[in-house]
């Protein structure tokens, strides 16, 4: 006899039920909660902690390309967001007129690499001048220049695409992760975004650039008397950061659906992240994701799953006020 | 010598501008209808904003953006003590202050002495999940459908009521970051924004005047978000969106970051253009978004910046031509 899932996904009422226990229609999920708890046992916490690492996993992308970009130019990209919203509304274009949803692998593909020359030039045009011309305060300047870029991609969205929710198909049929059904398209995400961080992991690792990187971001001005153009650095590692979030965009588009203002939660979590991990740290960014995730997820089962988006601000906040230099520290080098 | 004479007689220019300037806005209600009276008290709001964001952000080099989420706050503490507790109206703005101030101190505390960067995640973080948890509460702040307020001033003559109040509420604001930044405390701000550590090798308490700041310029929005409720009659979470930030840091770099006139300035035309080309829609953000990207990358510093500068050029070229003569 198949056993019922104790979950439902939230907020999907009124349609009739799948073979999974999903309901059918598409009304917004929130940033996957669930409710209807019936009761708490051994096999719900196993739900809620599988659900936690998923989506914290996922959150993870997002976060690391926010620091690999900090890491490397010191600034904040305050338009991760756009970068985000954009590579959804790029991957959108490409399933729905050219390819096909079943070739969403190659859509995430395109719409990485679309990204990634966006940042380019956004970098070139206007971050590398930052470093060149006579800016008293980079980080200042950074602010503002893209938190007005971000106003202008959002603007440029709604002009272009009007202010409405599109909804790409989803990429996989429903299916479990031992003990938790899941939807297709988080699954895909899921397993996503593992490969795209091992990738970003090897790259860093094994290859000339990823080195480069490294040494860049321990020391600018060291890895310029090792003979390495550091603008170009520069610029791809912005590109880099911003195809990690467009990534993200793109794989969880039919999940979250798309519309100008969709890399907000998104970013929110990712800046929450990387100061819980420490600034500048990979491998703080991954531990945590995983734990806001987690403490999203069961923060919603023991608490009120209203506020789940609230939970990982006061996680947040503890970590400021206990330990402010993060899980991670990496220690920064003065001047 | 003559360089005193200059300076008095630019200062003499000076005075008598702000007078002139003074004397239009309080004329203004008489021979304008209700409707720009309305637009002038909705920009002297954005001006208390702004200019209280300039003092954090421009002067002390602390990026909040959390400033509209602070104006929320005052606002709902305000109409919530007011609807439901039946607070008079005064008690309930001064909790408003409070509220906001305290909130300010606590991420003030916990972020301060940090880097830079940290106030301005925590402060976005922040920002969001104020929006979330209002709209989320709904049973005690109405959620989406929004809060309906008790309005300030009702009856004949509310319009120019409400215009000479949000004028004295920006004046004074304008008035205390200008004695703020000709006080010690400015200098400190400077000093500190200019490089922390010299600052603190100086004797300066660096963590505990930008704390002092960032107070201040918090403070200062939630009594902002207060009267603003109480003039508009409806509150909603609508406030407290990122695009009302972008609005403030679009003002402030547009008149002018660093200047006292500046966030002045730029929200009063941002407000006028806002509402003039009103059936662009969208196109104006993206007008904005432009406009502030140039000026940050053209190291322009706004209108005000440039006036001042097409001001020294008109003197110098004066001053060549006597020079021949």
């Amino acid at each position: 006899m198949p056993r019922k899932p104790h979950l439902k996904w939230d907020g999907l009422g009124g349609g009739a039920q799948d073979k999974y226990g999903f309901t059918t229609g598409k009304p917004r999920p929130r940033w996957g909660s669930f409710n209807e708890v019936t009761a708490i046992d051994s096999t719900l916490i196993s739900q809620y902690v599988i659900a936690g690492i998923v989506i914290g996993l996922i959150y993870s992308l997002m976060a690391v390309g926010i620091t690999f970009i900090y890491g490397i130019m010191r600034i904040i990209n305050w338009s991760m967001g756009e970068f985000y919203m954009i590579g959804g509304y790029l991957q959108y274009i490409i399933i729905t007129h050219f390819l096909g949803v079943k070739e969403w692998y190659l859509g995430v593909i395109l719409s990485m690499l679309g990204v990634f020359l966006l940042g380019m030039v956004v970098q070139w045009l206007l971050i590398k001048p930052m470093f060149e011309g006579p800016v008293e305060k980079r980080t200042e300047y950074a602010t503002i220049v893209t938190i007005a870029l971000g106003v202008l991609f959002t603007n440029m969205a709604v002009i272009g695409a009007g202010p409405f929710i599109y909804s790409p198909p989803g990429y996989y049929r429903n299916t479990q992760i031992i003990t938790l059904p899941v939807s297709g398209t988080r699954f895909i995400a899921f397993i996503g975004t593992m490969i795209l961080l091992s990738l970003f992991y090897l790259f860093l690792k094994k290859t000339w650039w990823g080195r480069a990187f490294q040494g860049a971001a321990q020391n600018r001005m060291g890895i310029q008397t090792a003979g390495i153009d550091v603008f170009r650095l520069d610029q791809i590692a912005f590109g880099i950061g911003v195809a990690l979030a467009a990534a993200a965009g793109a794989l969880l588009a039919p999940e979250f659906y798309l519309h100008p203002r969709c890399g907000s939660i998104a970013t929110m979590k990712g800046f929450e992240i990387i100061v819980i991990g420490g600034l500048g740290s990979i491998p703080g960014v991954l531990c945590a994701g995983l734990l806001l995730g987690l403490i999203e997820s069961l923060g919603s089962v023991f608490f009120n799953p209203s506020f789940r988006d609230v939970y990982g601000f006061l996680f947040l906040i503890a970590i400021l006020a206990i330990k402010p230099t993060g899980l991670f520290e990496e220690r920064e080098r003065v001047a | 010598m003559e360089n005193l004479n200059d300076t008095s007689i630019s200062k003499l220019k000076g005075v008598s501008l702000l007078l002139a300037g003074s004397v239009v806005v309080c004329l203004l209600p008489f021979w304008t209808g209700q409707y720009y009276q309305q637009i002038f008290t909705i920009a002297f709001y954005y001006v208390v904003l702004a200019s209280s964001w300039n003092l954090i952000a421009g002067y002390t080099g602390q990026f909040s953006l959390a400033h509209h989420a602070f104006a929320a706050i005052g606002g709902y503490t305000s109409a919530l003590l007011v609807t439901r507790f039946g607070f008079p109206m005064w008690a309930g703005i001064l909790a408003a202050l409070s509220s906001s101030a305290l909130m300010g101190f606590i991420l003030g505390v916990l972020c301060l002495r940090m880097r830079a960067i940290y106030l301005a995640i925590a402060t976005w973080a922040f920002a969001e999940s104020v929006r979330i948890f209002i709209s989320m509460t709904y049973e005690i702040t109405r959620g989406d459908l929004g809060l309906a307020v008790p309005k300030i001033f009702l009856g004949e003559g509310r319009g120019v009521a409400c215009y000479y109040l949000f004028l004295g509420l920006a004046a004074a604001t304008v008035f205390m970051i200008s004695i703020i930044n000709r006080s010690k405390m400015g200098y400190y701000l400077r000093a500190i924004r200019d490089d922390e550590m010299a600052a603190r090798v100086m004797g300066i308490h660096a963590t505990r005047w930008k704390i002092f700041s960032f107070i201040i310029s918090s403070g200062t929005a939630g009594i902002a978000g207060a009267f603003y409720g109480h003039y508009n009659g409806l509150l909603t979470p609508v406030m407290v969106d990122f695009n009302e930030m972008a609005f403030i840091v679009i003002m402030v770099v547009i008149g002018g970051i660093r200047s006292i006139a500046g966030p002045v300035i730029g929200a009063i035309l941002i407000e006028i253009f806002t509402e003039t080309f009103r059936e662009f829609g969208e196109v104006r953000m993206v007008v904005f978004a432009l406009a502030v990207i140039a000026i940050a990358r053209l190291y322009n510093e706004g209108v005000v910046g440039t006036v001042r500068q097409f001001g020294q050029w008109i003197s110098r070229r004066k001053q060549a031509r006597k020079d021949v003569t």
